[in-house]
């Protein structure tokens, strides 16, 4: 119960940001100068110098604003929780499970984990149009479920040559025409924005997690988990970014929305393929 | 007769001059190769490798480096307008900084690889400008690398990488844009200036 709560919770306020989208683009031109201003110059300077032709193939990026972050302040508060959080209990807590776990185990529970959300690819998948893609992803969660033990393996990838196909809601929004919308940086979640914290929202509603149990612990536990074993994975990146950058909440959110987009543009510039064909 | 001879003399000067012109200018895949290979050589070279070598290697690379990547445009890029308010000595100053910084981060991430191999994949040219698509794999794992060139003066060089979408001056651009807006031009060059001796000390404990 107070599961679902939650996550209505976060829907909402999902929702809600994403009906201020709008709003939020108008107000920052005026209570919020400096915003607009950034995004006005990063506007003509983008097309001036990076004028990317490679980096704009689909139309509508051309009419995308740079960013939106009127929320900076508070963004950079749970940046900073964040930072903390990392340094004081993930990498604490990673040092120890990657001493205790060998590294063949982390990428089993890895598998473990990405096949067990198979239900949100799948499903963002069809709602995108893909179907063969969802044909792979459905075959992916039944070879490596089967074959792969409970999806410990991935003989999908190894002996079938099945890429994964990962997407998400988030994504799934993107390819439909919904903006990106202000950038927000949650506590603990890290790096979104509005569309895809509504996104998050119907992902997690989509794991076959929620409806299994009932237990707010459990699903804590199973995202901590999650993420615990993806750091240890990739132990570097965060690392990487703080010592490289000089503004790393910048870099971050650069990185962020550079990556969402070009998994959004690519989509679409694949569509067009398809329709010239 | 004569019409025969200047037939064959004007094949001939129109061979050659198709020649030089192709001698003349590289495409951006065939400039980028060997910038890109004698680097990774380099940084497989076991007299070069370990800490006591590491002046004399970045010495090494970031020669060759010069040479595929044009560093002037891109601290252009990152600058933004404020380049063009600065004056000669600024800039000159400022390219070194930026130039050192790079050196630091990606030299540095560099090195912490080994049996990196590159694999060319396409290239894509408009006007002046290409795209040099590769994949980096890194023990087993497959990176996605974009090399962003530009023609000046018939020879490509690098001013962008591009990662996943992720582009490296853009990154830095607003890093730097978000410093400006804050503590201005001799601000900016104090945090690079404090940022490239955080890796003297650093690399010095």
């Amino acid at each position: 119960m107070l599961i679902t709560m939650r996550y209505t919770i976060l829907f909402l306020t999902g929702i809600f940001l994403l009906a201020s989208l709008g709003c939020a683009q108008r107000q920052s031109a005026t209570s919020v100068p400096d915003t607009s201003l950034e995004a006005a110059q990063g506007q003509d300077e983008e097309f001036d110098l990076l004028s990317d032709d490679f980096f704009s193939d689909a139309p509508s990026s051309v009419h995308e604003p740079v960013y939106y972050d009127p929320l900076e302040p508070m963004n950079r508060i749970f940046f900073e929780f964040n930072d903390k959080l990392y340094y004081w209990v993930l990498k604490p807590v990673n040092t120890a499970y990657s001493a205790v776990v060998p590294v063949d185990f982390r990428y089993c529970f890895g598998n473990f984990f990405t096949n067990l959300s198979a239900p949100i690819r799948l499903l963002n998948n069809l709602l995108q149009g893909k179907f063969s893609d969802a044909g792979i992803v459905l075959s992916r969660f039944l070879i490596n479920s089967t074959l792969g033990v409970y999806g410990l393996g991935d003989p999908a990838l190894v002996d079938f040559d099945l890429e994964p196909k990962p997407e998400d809601f988030g994504q799934t929004l993107g390819a439909w025409g919904v903006g990106e919308g202000i950038y927000l940086c949650w506590p603990i979640l890290g790096p979104s924005n509005a569309r895809d914290t509504l996104g998050f929202g119907v992902d997690v509603y989509s794991h076959p997690v929620v409806y299994l149990n009932d237990d707010l612990l459990v699903s804590a536990a199973y995202y901590s988990g999650n993420k615990v074993n993806l750091l240890s994975l990739n132990p570097e990146a965060y690392d990487d970014l703080k010592k490289y950058s000089l503004d790393p909440y910048v870099s971050m959110r650069q990185v962020y929305l550079d990556y969402r987009r070009n998994k959004i543009k690519d989509k679409a510039a694949k569509q067009n393929v398809v329709d010239e064909l | 007769m004569t019409a025969k001879r200047l037939f064959y003399i004007t094949l001939c000067f129109c061979f050659f001059s198709g020649l030089s012109t192709a001698l003349a200018s590289l495409g951006p895949t065939e400039e980028l190769k060997p910038t890109l290979n004698k680097i990774i050589d380099i940084l497989a070279d076991s007299d070069l490798s370990g800490n006591q070598h590491k002046e004399e290697r970045r010495e090494k690379i970031m020669t060759i480096a010069i040479q595929g990547f044009d560093f002037l445009e891109m601290a252009k890029l990152v600058l933004g307008r404020t380049w063009n308010r600065i004056d000669q000595q600024q800039k000159a100053h400022f390219e070194q900084l930026f130039t050192k910084l790079l050196e630091n981060t990606y030299i540095g991430k560099l090195e912490s690889y080994s049996g990196q191999e590159v694999k060319f994949q396409d290239e894509r040219i408009k006007g002046n400008r290409a795209k040099v698509s590769t994949i980096v794999d890194n023990n087993g794992m497959a990176i996605p690398v974009n090399y962003v060139m530009l023609q000046k003066a018939s020879s490509w060089k690098v001013y962008d990488i591009n990662i996943e979408g992720v582009s490296l001056v853009r990154n830095f651009r607003e890093q730097f844009k978000s410093i400006l807006r804050k503590e201005k031009f001799d601000g900016l060059v104090k945090v690079l200036e404090e940022k490239n001796a955080s890796f003297l000390t650093e690399e010095s404990k």
